[in-house]
């Protein structure tokens, strides 16, 4: 079995407000997979379902094999999910709030500090680490909750704008890092207005907008389908 | 449990905050200073002697046998004054800081040889509106005492061969209290001061207790929406009911701690303020069955344990429609309301003595039953406090059945309360 994600047919209600309108697609192990779209297209809801924290009205997902819906537990095993305005413990330090969060993917305490020596790596805030993360500018703080989501080597890593609030050169930084862990074998999924991010990023993308897929495919096929330049221009011409 | 203790141990740490001990700090200094300057005010107010100005005006053997009267009491410091206006001497009085003032006019001695009522002016004097200035002793209790041994003294020279004490008081009652059918030597004083610290003092801690639970819950539940970190939370490979019990614990443990704090605080306080019950008092409490046996307090304390689960199982309810520390604090006053409204009904009636639709709507809400326990068990009256127990822990147990439920669906992200129309978003 060589898929990390299977969605099919998937529809998500809100009340009468209908988010998702039925979309199916799938990512390979191993797979950089970016959901492109507008501001309420449905990408943080579709996120925020294979994250097993909103539930599905209708249709299947399954993660490594494991139905989301009746195994969310074993599902949240595989993943690491990084929401786009996420925050950390305010009253702790960045190093603790590492520790914390090791704690619950660690079986000893040497593979717990392996696992916070990696986050403090990644997380790349020096002696900052150990100040409380009340004193952390924004940029730090995401970079905190990155190195939180990468600490742990997921199976599947879901960032939810990941470079959101971040500088230019460490955002390029970040976007290396990713590319080293699907190396590694991560899988990731994510979701980006960052057109320019999506092409130096993703394996595969889907073109999402008011809750439908209207296009997926590898950034040069798609390029090369519709004859432009770069991504953006490619959803300019889908959404025409 | 490895995840269960990590969780406790940081809800501990985001709670327990630099201000959080501050304040546990600042609550024990400022108790403790205030229990010393009460318990000095207090233990002033029972010793120091009343100060007096007595204006002679009368200036007979009697007046003069009145002064010497005074003069010998230890509770009283005199100026005496024999000339001037009555507005004069009470602007000396007051000149000199002194309590009270005492005219005695022409005529005054004549009265009092005839062996009639001698009419006298008392005048205190009041120089503030706090309790202070209403305690301690007074110049009518004063003029009183002196009245009942001056009387004694002349009944003595009307009959030398007979007991003027006798005469005076010709009957003398040995004061008994019973209580639920058990009779014992002692004064309905020293019971109502017993009641008072089993219905006010225990309850209050109680009350507080629950108080701090619930609004820890909550305001912890805001502080995760608040920092937004709780859908990280939620996709973290933990059961769902392990992160609803270990905020609720941590939340205790934190409440706990604040409670005993505020326990130490506030019986220092009280102490200061109350009397100690004497000798006597503790032996006619025992003999009536009225001391607290160690039973007694497991139970309490199995019924306090009771009721802040069930203040924590209703908090993380509510919690679940806070967005953030602010509408925390609102979001409380459900459970404040629960806990004050049966400890204010009961600090004045008895559960029994109250109408039946009221009886019912206590015995309904939980946090009425540590302070029935409380009551109950000074009785050795188990069955209410058992009852009492059995209904929390079933209120208990229902109230965190829902709350994992609700914490098992996306109910947790998307609740809302609000009045107005609710706004739909992606």
């Amino acid at each position: 079995m060589d898929k990390a994600i299977e969605v099919s047919n998937l529809i998500k209600d809100y009340g009468n407000l209908r988010a998702i309108k039925e979309i199916s697609f799938q990512v390979d192990k191993g797979e950089i997979f970016g959901l492109i779209g507008p501001n309420g297209a449905g990408k943080t809801t579709a996120l925020r379902i294979i994250s097993t924290l909103l539930q599905v009205t209708s249709g299947s997902v399954k993660i490594f094999g494991y139905d989301l819906t009746k195994q969310p537990d074993k599902v949240r095993e595989c993943i690491s999910y990084l929401p786009e305005e996420a925050g950390a413990y305010k009253n702790l330090s960045g190093q603790d709030y590492l520790e914390f969060m090791a704690e619950f993917y660690s079986e000893n305490s040497q593979e717990k500090k392996s696992v916070v020596k990696r986050g403090v790596e990644i997380a790349q805030l020096a002696d900052r680490i150990k100040d409380k993360v009340n004193t952390y500018s924004k940029g730090m703080t995401r970079k905190l909750l990155l190195a939180r989501a990468l600490m742990i080597n997921p199976r599947l890593a879901i960032l939810d704008e990941p470079t959101s609030g971040l500088d230019v050169i460490n955002s390029q930084a970040i976007r290396r890092l990713i590319k080293s862990f699907a190396k590694n074998g991560t899988t990731v999924l994510l979701s980006s207005h960052n057109m320019l991010e999506v092409e130096f990023l993703c394996d595969r993308i889907s073109l999402i907008a008011e809750g439908l897929i209207i296009e997926t495919g590898s950034p040069p096929k798609l390029k090369e389908k519709y004859q432009v330049q770069n991504i953006e221009e490619v959803f300019m011409e889908v959404v025409k | 449990m490895k995840d269960f203790y990590n969780l406790i141990r940081k809800e501990m740490k985001e709670l327990m905050t630099r201000q959080f001990i501050l304040s546990l700090v600042a609550m024990v200094v400022i108790y403790g200073m205030l229990g010393r300057f009460v318990g000095r005010i207090r233990e002033e107010q029972e010793t120091k002697p009343i100060t007096v100005t007595i204006m002679d005006l009368d200036q007979t053997y009697a007046s003069r046998d009145f002064i010497d009267r005074m003069n010998q009491r230890e509770e009283v410091e005199m100026e005496v004054i024999e000339q001037g206006s009555r507005e004069e001497a009470l602007q000396k009085t007051q000149e000199r800081a002194e309590k009270a003032l005492l005219i005695m006019p022409p005529g005054f001695g004549e009265k009092i040889e005839e062996r009639k009522a001698a009419e006298l002016e008392a005048y205190s004097i009041i120089k503030g509106m706090s309790m202070t200035a209403f305690t301690g002793r007074s110049i009518m209790g004063v003029v009183n005492s002196l009245s009942r041994q001056m009387s004694l003294d002349f009944i003595q020279d009307i009959a030398p061969d007979r007991n003027a004490n006798d005469l005076v008081y010709p009957l003398r009652a040995k004061e008994f209290v019973v209580v639920k059918g058990k009779a014992a030597p002692g004064s309905l004083g020293i019971i109502e001061g017993f009641a008072m610290s089993q219905s006010v003092l225990i309850p209050v801690i109680l009350m507080m207790a629950i108080m701090y639970s619930g609004m820890m819950v909550i305001g912890s539940m805001g502080m995760e929406k608040e920092n937004k970190t709780l859908e990280t939370l939620l996709t973290l490979p933990v059961k769902r009911s392990s992160i609803v019990v270990g905020k609720m614990a941590g939340a205790a443990i934190v409440a706990l701690i604040m409670a005993g704090v505020y326990m130490i605080g506030f019986t220092y306080y009280m102490s200061a303020l109350t009397p100690e019950t004497s000798g006597a008092g503790m032996t006619a409490l025992k003999e009536l069955g009225l001391m607290m046996t160690p039973v007694g307090y497991l139970l309490l304390g199995a019924s306090l344990f009771l009721a802040i689960l069930t203040a924590l199982s209703l908090a993380m309810i509510l919690g679940l429609f806070v967005q953030d520390s602010r509408s925390a604090q609102s979001m409380a006053m459900p459970i404040v309301l629960l806990v004050i409204f049966p400890f204010l009904v009961l600090l004045f009636k008895d559960l029994q003595s109250l109408p039946l639709a009221l009886k019912v709507i206590l015995y309904l809400i939980p946090f009425s039953h540590p302070t029935i326990a409380a009551k109950a068990l000074i009785f050795h009256d188990y069955l209410p406090v058992i009852g009492g127990m059995a209904y929390m822990a079933l209120f208990a147990a229902v109230a965190m059945y829902i709350c994992v439920r609700i914490f098992n669906t996306d109910k947790i992200l998307t609740a809302r309360f609000s009045f107005r129309k609710r706004k739909r978003g992606i």
